[in-house]
Parts: C-alpha cells; structure tokens; sequence
C-alpha cells in the first residue's frame, strides 16, 4: 500500500508544475491543465484505480483505490474537466453497455477526448426524475426523440449525452424510461448554453430534441430498464463524492485559520465553537466513508454511507460562510471566497438535493412510509 | 485506517445486548430513581459477567478500549442505571495511562469496586486538574462527579510540583462527599472535598489522561442516540394521524433523518477516536482532539435525538410511565459531564486555530 501510495505520489509531482501550489487559483481553471491530467492518469491507471488496465487503472482493491483517491484529492490533483464523463458515463458504460459501445466509446471517454453530458433534468423533471416527459418512439432501427433537457452540464462542449427518454408512456413512471446514447451532432438537436450565476466551467445547458433520430443500437441497458441505468451510474460517484467534499472542506478550514490569525478585535474568538463543530463534520466524513467500505469489504450492510452526501454537502456550504465571517468585511473583495460559497450552494442540489436524501435516509435506512 | 467493528466486536455487542435486554431494560432506570439500591443486583450480574474486567487493559487487546466502547454504548442504549461509565470507562479510563503504580487499583475496579472520576474544577465547563497535591496530602474540590454516591474509591487529578499527576483516595476519613439533586438521579452524581492521603498517585499527561474518559463518555451516549431515534421510529411508523403514520409525512421524516445523522456522526466519531487512541504513533494532543470530538458530537446526538423523541411522542413522553423522560435525563446529564459540546468543539477549534493541532 505504502509503496503504491508512493508511486502515485511521484507520479503526480513529476506531472505538476512546478509552481502549482503557489499559483493554484490560477491553475485551477487551467482546462489545458486538467486535460493533460486526465490524459496522464489514464495512461498510468490513476483514473479509476479499480478498472483494468486498459480502462485507465490498475485493477486495484476499494481500500487501495479510495487510499489513491484520498492521496489525490489532498495533494489537489487537478480536477477532472468533465466529471460526468468518467465519474457518471463511464461506470454506466462499463456496467450496462454493448461490447461494439464499450469499444468505440469507453476510451475516448476516458482519456478526456470526448466529453459526455447527462441528460436527466427537464423543465418539470427535477428531483421527480421518473417524471421526465422526452419522448422516444421506436421507428425501425431508429428511435424518434422529442423534448427538452435541462441544466444539461457542458452540453455545449459534448460529443455524447446519456439520454433518458420515455419508451413506454404506459408503464409506472419508473419502468417506462430508457437510457439512449445520443450523439450530439445529430440533425435536431439544439444546444443552448445559460449564463451561470457565478464564475464557473461547468456551464448549464437547454438541450431540444426535435425529433431526433438515435439508432437502437445505442439504447444503453434494457429497453425500459433506464431507472436502473440512472441508479447504478450515480450510485457509483456517490460513494467517491465525500472526497472531494472532504478535501474542499480541510481547504475551507485552513483558510478559517488562516484568518484567525489576523484578528485582533472582541469577536476573534467567535469562530471556535463553529470551528470545532466543522472539524468533527470533517472528521465524521472521513470515518463514515472508512467505516462504509469496512462493511463493504466484509460483505455487510453499510447504512451509515447513506449520511455522507447530505453531511458532505451541508458541512462544505457552512465551512464558507464560517470562511466568510472569520475574514469579516475583507470577505468582500475576495473573489475566491465568492467562487466557493456559490460553488458550494450546488452541492445540496446536484446528484439528490438534501431534501431528497432526507427522504431516502428516512425511507430506505429507517423504514418509515413513503409519504 | 480501520474504523467500525469486526466480527468479534458484533457479536459481543449482540451478546451484551441480548443480557440486558432481560436483566436491565429501561424501567429499571425509573425503579432506580426511587430505590436507591436497586442497581446493585444488576451490578452484581454484570460483574459476574466480566464486564468490569474491561477496566483493565488485556495484553494482546483482545479486550481493550474498542471492546469497553461496544459494551457502554449497549448500556447506554438501555440507559442502565450502573456505574459502568464512571468506574470503568471514566475513572479507570485515566489510570490506564498511569503506568505500573496504579495496576492494583484497576485490578480491584476490575474485581467490581467502584470507583469515580473528580475531574471538574468548580466554575469549570471543561474538565481540568481539581486538586493539589503537597506534603503527601491531596486537597481540594471537585463537582459534578459521576457515581460518586456509589464509590468506594475516587481518581482525581492533582498538581503537584513536579506536574499533574493522577491520584487515588479512599472514600472514608478526609472525603466529604456533598449528595446534590440531580438530573438523572438513576446516575447520581456529588460533589466532594479532599482532604486526605492518596492510596497511590501517578505522573500522567493531561491530554492523554481524559481520552479514555472522553470516548467512553460518547460511546455512552451514541447509545443513548440509537435507543431514543428508534423509539421514535417505532411509534411514527405504528401512530395514525390523517388517516396514516405520522412517519409518512415530511415534518417527522426529515427530523428523524437528521437525528439519523447526528447519530452516525457521532457513532463514526467515536469509533474513529478510539481507533487514533490504540495506534501508538497518534500525538496525545491529537488523540485529546479525536476524543473530545467524539464527546460533543456524542453529546449533541443523545440531547438531539432524545429531545426529537419526545417532541414525536407528544403527550406522551410528558408522563412518568412513558421511558423517553429518562433518556433525556441521561442524556442530558451525560452531555453535560466532561465538557459539554459547545465547549469542547470551542476548546478543538481554538487548538486548531492556535496551529496547536
């Protein structure tokens, strides 16, 4: 593990410039950056260590893969550039897809060449999903794809969106969806990029289907088994999300201490008891994680993971705006405070808003009624 | 990192929880509060049973302070009214790190003597050193001492020219034990004043000294936590309003879910401290953080869920006959014992924030 640890370590110092921790607000936007990244870890099995090989890892046991993961996301690895690609896509793929789709898509995908969108939201299917209203109607060997995406990340800068379309308009809401790989250059479709509220490369997009022809042999999964598809893809970078959650988090608690440092007025001490409060979340985040994949690991259940993204997120969202009143009004001149509190205000929405992983907690690990 | 249990831990916990399931559920703490004897015959069960042994760190830690955590944290869940906590896990908890000196004393609070803990200064949110020590004698006063009406013997924390050091006194001539009303009066607590000379006194370190205490006290109330969130599970998933269970509408949904949270929080918290406090290499300041970490978040879940329960409860949980009064005593007293949650976390944000951590 040690020696891993190490090798991982080298690698990543031999990658970075030199000067990257000193100029880090400036590289984190550095999309060349990232891409060469990503690019780099492919090729050396760092991009998910648990994949073979030639799907850019090691094949690598959970422990060691989430020890390499944790490495990463302390050193600030560059972040990927199009997270829903190798986090959501690409588990989906690889779980659900055709050996001819695994072929021709997996390792661009990887290696960052082309990007994926994830075609999920609607105007009127947000938290309701399994409410979505895009149609596909089977035509031949054709689908025939009508509707509206929405807050549709990075469409704009994507080769391939995961598609969830209605197939059959008859069944209960959650078995009548199909997952289609859609090729975003097809006739028919139009991508509108939305201005963001804040400094962001993660762009939201409306995509319209107007009557767009998918081929059937880029349904992804069983017809009508797309609820499944859903699941198991964000299942997969749920259980990695408290990582960076975490590492963010230490960033927000150094910076606290940071602006500790400087305060010399009645109100200097205000901050510990929250402090100390945000430092038990981290540390509870970090425990939970390790406690979930011991259970895993030994074959039982793991309930308690079920707390890591309604904790992450909410933990990560009152670390800066403790940030914020620690550095009292110099809070406003600084963009990248600004950044991070706006940044931090998606993380209780995307991927299951709190509201709805108090529902499954509440459901699923307690047992109570569906309302 | 390995936190959680293993295979043998899951089943002691089952097995001390089948024990107390019939020899010491909830209403013997509402039997307690009136007859102040009726814990010693549960004592006397669970000392037959070994559990006091736990006082006593095994060689190849086979029972060590993991196992001590499992066994408080089932009591806690079934809100014992016995002196685990203050003896073994609070006051034996800080000999462990008192070297040699104090083998006998933690043999015979293995054998079933009880001991307490007088650890808070007068005027003191935070557990501090009470007494002195000088010319063989250890003075002074302590409040708040858990068990303390059940003890025969007291640990306390001393100054001494030569540093802190852990002192031991029979209770008897020069211990003036002042009984005080107390929240939870299935745990009574009092205040004393010493006088006397100490049956053996050890050098220790502070941090090191309170985190067995610290962590023994949260796995306590994590327990406490659990019992009172699945009550409230239980009755809002069997009690009817609108023509369904109140577990099937958002307002309890969500407020259990939270508990939920606060309870793993906490859990996770304490069984990660426990994990930093057997690794050898972990910093007593660090090992000190991990532990008081562990008690405030403990501390928050157990008053959290407790109060939550009551809240679904209604009515209900306003009448003596009904358990969930004598969780929130507990609760409620064992939040406030060994530093209650604001100050520990202010205590571990200001160390933090010092670069003391």
């Amino acid at each position: 593990m040690n020696d891993l640890l190490a090798e991982y370590g080298s690698w990543l110092t031999d990658f970075l410039p030199n000067d990257y921790y000193e100029r880090y607000s400036e590289y984190r936007w550095d999309i060349g950056l990232r891409r060469d990244h990503q690019r780099a870890a492919f090729e050396a099995g760092w991009l998910q260590p648990t994949w073979p090989r030639e799907h850019g890892g090691r094949s690598l046991g959970l422990a060691e893969a989430m020890e390499i993961r944790l490495e990463a996301a302390m050193r600030s690895a560059p972040k990927l550039p199009n997270v829903a690609g190798p986090g959501v896509a690409a588990p989906g793929i690889r779980q659900f897809g055709t050996p001819e789709q695994i072929d021709r898509l997996l390792v661009p995908l990887l290696r960052g060449d082309e990007w994926w969108a994830l075609g999920m939201s609607e105007p009127e299917a947000g938290s309701d999903f399994a409410g979505l209203r895009t149609r596909a109607v089977r035509d031949g060997d054709t689908f025939r794809v009508k509707g509206t995406k929405i807050w549709t990340t990075q469409a704009h800068l994507s080769r391939w969106c995961t598609l969830y379309a209605r197939t059959d308009p008859d069944a209960p809401k959650h078995r009548g969806i199909s997952c289609l790989i859609l090729d975003l250059e097809s006739p028919g479709v139009t991508i509108e990029p939305i201005r963001m509220a804040s400094i962001s490369d993660e762009t939201f997009c409306e995509v319209i289907l107007d009557d767009v022809e998918i081929p059937v042999e880029n349904l992804l999964g069983p017809c009508n088994g797309g609820w499944q598809v859903a699941m198991s893809s964000l299942n997969h970078e749920r259980q990695m999300i408290w990582i960076m959650n975490w590492v963010e988090i230490q960033r927000g608690l150094n910076s606290v201490r940071e602006s500790t440092a400087h305060h010399d007025d009645d109100a200097a001490g205000e901050v510990f008891a929250e402090l100390g409060s945000l430092l038990a979340d981290a540390e509870a985040l970090r425990a939970t994680g390790y406690r979930a994949l011991n259970n895993e690991l030994s074959g039982r259940p793991s309930p308690e993971s079920g707390i890591l993204k309604l904790l992450g997120s909410l933990t990560l969202q009152r670390v800066w705006e403790l940030d914020a009143a620690a550095a009292g009004p110099r809070s406003i001149d600084d963009a990248d405070l600004l950044f991070e509190r706006q940044d931090a205000l998606a993380a209780t929405i995307y991927g299951g808003t709190s509201e709805i992983q108090r529902n499954i907690i509440a459901e699923r690990l307690l047992g109570l009624p569906k309302g | 990192m390995d936190v959680g249990l293993n295979s043998g831990q899951l089943a002691l916990r089952d097995s001390v929880r089948d024990v107390l399931r019939t020899e010491c559920p909830p209403t013997i703490a509402r039997q307690a509060i009136t007859d102040p004897q009726r814990w010693r015959t549960v004592w006397k069960t669970v000392v037959d049973l070994g559990w006091t042994e736990l006082a006593v760190p095994s060689a190849d830690s086979s029972f060590g302070r993991m196992e001590l955590l499992v066994v408080l944290e089932e009591c806690g869940a079934t809100i014992a009214p016995i002196p685990l906590l203050s003896s073994v896990g609070l006051a034996a908890g800080v000999l462990r790190v008192a070297g040699a000196a104090v083998d006998d004393v933690l043999a015979e609070i293995g054998g079933g003597a009880v001991a307490a803990l007088a650890v808070h200064p007068p005027g003191h949110r935070l557990p501090a050193v009470p007494m002195t020590l000088a010319d063989g004698r250890v003075r002074g006063r302590a409040v708040a001492v858990p068990g303390l009406p059940r003890a025969d013997l007291i640990v306390t924390l001393a100054a001494s020219a030569d540093g802190p050091v852990a002192a031991v006194v029979r209770v008897g001539d020069g211990v003036t034990v002042h009984d005080a009303e107390c929240t939870d009066p299935a745990q009574p607590i009092a205040d004393v004043e010493i006088d006397a000379e100490p049956v053996v006194i050890a050098p220790v370190d502070l941090d090191s000294a309170f985190a067995t205490p610290l962590v023994a006290a949260a796995a306590d109330l994590v327990g406490v936590a659990g019992a009172a969130l699945a009550r409230s599970v239980a009755y809002a998933k069997s009690r009817q309003q609108f023509g369904k269970p109140i577990g099937a509408f958002q307002g309890i949904k969500h407020a259990l879910a939270d508990n939920y949270v606060a309870l793993e929080r906490a859990r996770g918290l304490t069984y990660a401290a426990a994990a930093r406090l057997d690794d050898a290499a972990t910093p007593p300041a660090a090992g000190w953080n991990a532990a008081a970490l562990a008690k405030a978040a403990a501390g928050e879940a157990a008053v959290g869920c407790a109060r939550t329960a009551v809240q679904v409860h209604g009515a209900l949980a306003q009448t003596w006959e009904h358990d969930m009064h004598l969780y929130l005593r507990h609760a409620w007293q064992g939040a406030s014992t060994l530093g209650d949650s604001r100050a520990l976390y202010h205590a571990v944000g200001r160390r933090f924030a010092g670069g003391a951590a």
